[in-house]
């Protein structure tokens, strides 16, 4: 499902996208899942999550990528704080 | 230079080599993405294992590489401005590393160009075959080049001076002891270690690793002028 908001890239220079909630999903369930989470777990806690960064998105344009990634590790913290860290560290390991 | 002097100049020089991160940080990235895609344990331990294989074998390839060139260029008598060289290489990586060997920023990110930690942040993931992760394992030693040479160098022209069985020895010391972090991060994932735990350590001790290499290349450096370059020009050491 895709919200008419724009994600503007973090360093600015690719063109911005369309925010997908598939997309969002897929990287909590990531993050869970490297964590050694179990499937089901990871599932659900990527739907509560999923569904807080929704409703925090509902009456902005845009956001950044950043800003995203940031609200989506608050959010994840309070469920699994190690998946958390995993979500923050992804572009930041190498 | 005595035998056990080299040894222990290959062997320090191996330690400095294994405090870099950029094969770790791959590792686990492998690692993690792995046990995303649901490989077994077992193929998870396969990637990994073939990883930590390609990255030794770089490592001894790359150190046999220099070595043949400085047997070739020097004949078994190297002078001593290649020794001031290699030590002046030891002290400008050294504060290289001080200075900027991790970005200042959260996380464990290096002074790598970018395009390149993104094509290994890439390759890791989408690595499915140990013949990758073997490739993978070559490639990030390539790419930690800039701050492995120093090491390298020292002990290929430290290698060159020795007898040819011990020549084996030391090129066998440097592989297994460079090999140290990525053998113990291995075991610790493969005995089942969470990667958020192994990466919370090294993110906390980052500062830590990065002073300590710095500082060995130094020593080291500066041990090496004082044998190799002001022992031999005052009457040999």
């Amino acid at each position: 499902m895709g919200l008419a908001i724009d994600i503007v890239k973090h360093d600015g220079t690719r063109d911005s996208e369309s925010f997908s909630r598939e997309k969002l999903h897929k990287s909590i369930v990531a993050a869970c899942l490297s964590v050694r989470t179990p499937v089901g777990q990871a599932e659900s806690i990527a739907n509560a999550v999923s569904a807080s960064v929704m409703a925090w998105l509902e009456d902005k344009p845009e956001v950044t990528s950043n800003d995203l990634r940031v609200v989506t590790a608050k959010h994840l913290h309070s469920h699994h704080p190690d998946a958390a860290y995993m979500y923050e560290q992804y572009r930041i390991t190498i | 230079m005595d035998i056990v002097s080299s040894l222990a100049i290959i062997a320090l020089a191996a330690l400095i080599h294994t405090s870099f991160q950029l094969s770790v940080s791959v590792l686990t990235l492998l690692s993690g993405h792995s046990i995303v895609a649901k490989h077994s344990q077992a193929k998870v331990l396969r990637l990994t294992s073939s990883f930590v294989f390609g990255v030794g074998v770089m490592t001894i390839l790359l150190l046999s590489f220099i070595s043949i060139i400085f047997l070739n260029t020097f004949n078994g008598s190297t002078p001593d401005i290649a020794w001031a060289m290699v030590c002046g290489l030891l002290v400008g990586v050294s504060l290289a590393v001080w200075l900027f060997y991790y970005r200042r920023q959260s996380g464990t990110s290096l002074w790598i160009p970018r395009p390149m930690a993104n094509f290994l942040n890439e390759r890791a993931k989408a690595t499915s075959h140990s013949s990758e992760a073997f490739s993978l394992g070559l490639t990030s030693v390539i790419a930690e080049l800039v701050f492995i040479i120093a090491p390298l160098a020292v002990s290929a022209l430290v290698l060159v001076q020795l007898p040819a069985i011990w020549q084996l020895v030391g090129i066998g010391l440097y592989g297994v002891i460079s090999m140290l972090s990525l053998v113990i991060i291995w075991a610790l994932l493969g005995g089942g270690h969470r990667l958020s735990d192994i990466q919370k350590w090294r993110e906390n001790n980052k500062y830590f690793m990065q002073f300590a290499a710095g500082a060995g290349l130094l020593i080291l450096g500066f041990f090496t002028y004082v044998t190799e370059v002001v022992g031999r020009s005052i009457g040999g050491l």
